[in-house]
């Protein structure tokens, strides 16, 4: 049974003259890991707001087509219970930190008090939250003293503790350096191990390519394809639609060196690697 | 982590005392010189504001800001001493200028009303943590969301004050001058504020987004992570305080 169905979504911002999304199907299962990609405007961030209710209940606009998560249509539903289900991680890891408490291990529990969990159970699901991130050692430090990475994962812990069944990251790496970057894509994919639905939003391919399970290229607010890594790289028209595939699928493609059995390209380093060898 | 709060961890008696108690200690501070103001009320006062100072080892820590108060307090008596309505009995005369003694305690009673209130805010202030204050106001039926923005008042305002050293320096690199006499600063001023608001509101659209995930607007009732901390003899402190208003409403009432 598929967890998430997307089905002709079409989405209009209040006041604008084009569609964000425009009729876009998909159907997700429990526990993928599934990458968003596209040009700028081309509808991602709006599609991952449509996850948690804030399309269309927070901007309002015009809204068609369904989005069903664990079997609750999303605007039938509310923000409030929407993030019972969704957890949601944005782009700027600044503005997630609530503002209002003085410590990491405060700010992970602080949408746990919001929701009115038991005090036992909160002070466990925190600091579960925190060794799933890695982030005990930064319990009693400042939010606010936290390097972007840190930050980030801060953000994840405190979504993961409010125990959402799908786990929403948009640009989750956009502000961060390299380090920081892998820490945030070490973290997600623990989170995909632990079995939960994963989607993220994500310009760094190469971190697409190597963790996610499907990727679903957006263009335009239209739907372009979803399928596998290898299959989405390979296409011949990728750049057309604003997106240059990893730089190992490049090379490989360039020498035109497939994989066994197979036309497409290998999208991250063992496998190029791999083909490379074998290649004439 | 820069902060605005004035907060100074001690280990005393006073630090000990529910948040609570010490707002209503300032009620009471407001209060009672206004029903009793007599001379001895006002200076006892005072005087036992200082002494709550000093058990709650703050009191360096507030020197400067009564020191600052207590200079601009300076000037009222002066000008009360000088030119009071009712003046009449001369105190002293500096050159060609005469103080009279109606004038001096007219002077004297207002700084020390002001004194007792500067004293009971700096005891809150000082000796008790914002949040401490915020959680046990709101776990007293303070609306939460109210709650939220008392705390993070405290919290944001110096990240948004980084914030907007970010943006002058980005401004200056573009040669616009930002120091020097006040009309340079007032022309510096101006390209300042649309970038700062933008990004102010931006990041409020952003952060109320991230707070809505967070269940900020839940139904039902709100849990806590810590347990209330345990104050001293709150209960006897606070009837101790009312008692002491009440006994002044009497006072006024016979008097």
């Amino acid at each position: 049974m598929k967890q998430i169905i997307v089905d002709g979504l079409k989405y209009r911002y209040p006041g604008a003259e084009t569609l964000a999304l425009h009729d876009v199907s998909f159907e997700i299962s429990k526990g993928e890991l599934i990458g968003v990609i596209g040009r700028n405007l081309s509808g991602k961030s709006t599609l991952c707001q449509s996850f948690v209710g804030l399309v269309p209940h927070f901007y309002r606009g015009a809204y068609g087509g369904k989005v069903i998560i664990d079997g609750i249509e999303v605007k039938k539903s509310t923000i409030r219970e929407m993030s019972r289900i969704v957890g949601m991680v944005f782009q700027n890891p600044f503005t997630q930190i609530s503002g209002s408490k003085e410590t990491v291990y405060e700010e992970v529990a602080f949408g746990l008090e919001n929701i009115g969990v038991r005090r036992s159970e909160m002070i466990e699901r925190v600091e579960q939250a925190l060794e799933m991130m890695d982030m005990e050692r930064y319990k009693d430090r400042s939010p606010f003293d936290l390097s972007g990475g840190q930050m980030q994962r801060l953000a994840i812990a405190s979504m993961i503790a409010m125990k959402p069944q799908v786990i929403v990251l948009d640009e989750p790496t956009s502000q961060l350096d390299p380090q920081g970057a892998e820490d945030v894509f070490q973290a997600v994919e623990r989170l995909s191990h632990e079995g939960w639905t994963v989607i993220v939003v994500e310009h760094k391919l190469e971190k697409i390519a190597q963790y996610a399970d499907k990727v679903l290229l957006l263009d335009g607010g239209r739907r372009v394809d979803f399928e596998i890594p290898s299959k989405v790289f390979s296409r011949g028209d990728l750049e057309k639609h604003g997106v240059t595939a990893p730089v190992y699928t490049r090379v490989c493609r360039a020498l035109d060196c497939r994989m066994k059995d197979s036309d497409v390209y290998p999208v991250t380093l063992d496998a190029a690697c791999e083909v490379l060898k074998k290649c004439p | 982590m820069n902060s605005i709060s004035l907060y100074t961890e001690r280990d005393s008696i006073i630090h000990h005392i529910h948040p609570t108690n010490k707002v209503i200690y300032i009620f009471a501070s407001i209060l009672v010189p206004i029903l009793l103001p007599s001379f001895a009320v006002l200076l006892g006062g005072a005087l036992f504001g200082l002494i709550l100072l000093l058990i709650g080892k703050v009191f360096k820590r507030a020197l400067p800001m009564i020191g600052f108060v207590f200079l601009i307090l300076l000037t009222v008596i002066i000008i009360q001493g000088l030119f009071h309505p009712t003046n009449s009995v001369l105190v002293f005369t500096i050159g060609p200028a005469a103080f009279y003694q109606e004038g001096l305690l007219y002077g004297l009673t207002i700084t020390l009303r002001v004194m007792n209130i500067v004293g009971a805010f700096l005891i809150l202030v000082l000796t008790t943590k914002p949040s401490d204050l915020v959680d046990s106001l709101v776990r007293r039926g303070l609306s939460p969301r109210f709650g939220y923005v008392l705390n993070s008042v405290f919290q944001i305002l110096p990240q948004m004050m980084v914030s907007m050293k970010t943006i002058m320096d980005a401004q200056r690199s573009r040669g616009l001058e930002t120091e020097g006499g006040l009309r340079v600063r007032i022309k510096a001023f101006l390209p300042l504020i649309g970038p700062v608001v933008l990004n102010a509101l931006t990041h409020v659209k952003e952060r109320a987004m991230a707070l809505e995930v967070r269940g900020f607007h839940a139904e039902g009732k709100k849990t806590f992570l810590y347990e209330e901390k345990s104050y001293i003899a709150t209960k006897p402190i606070q009837w101790g305080i009312w008692a002491v208003i009440g006994l002044a409403v009497i006072g006024r009432l016979m008097g």
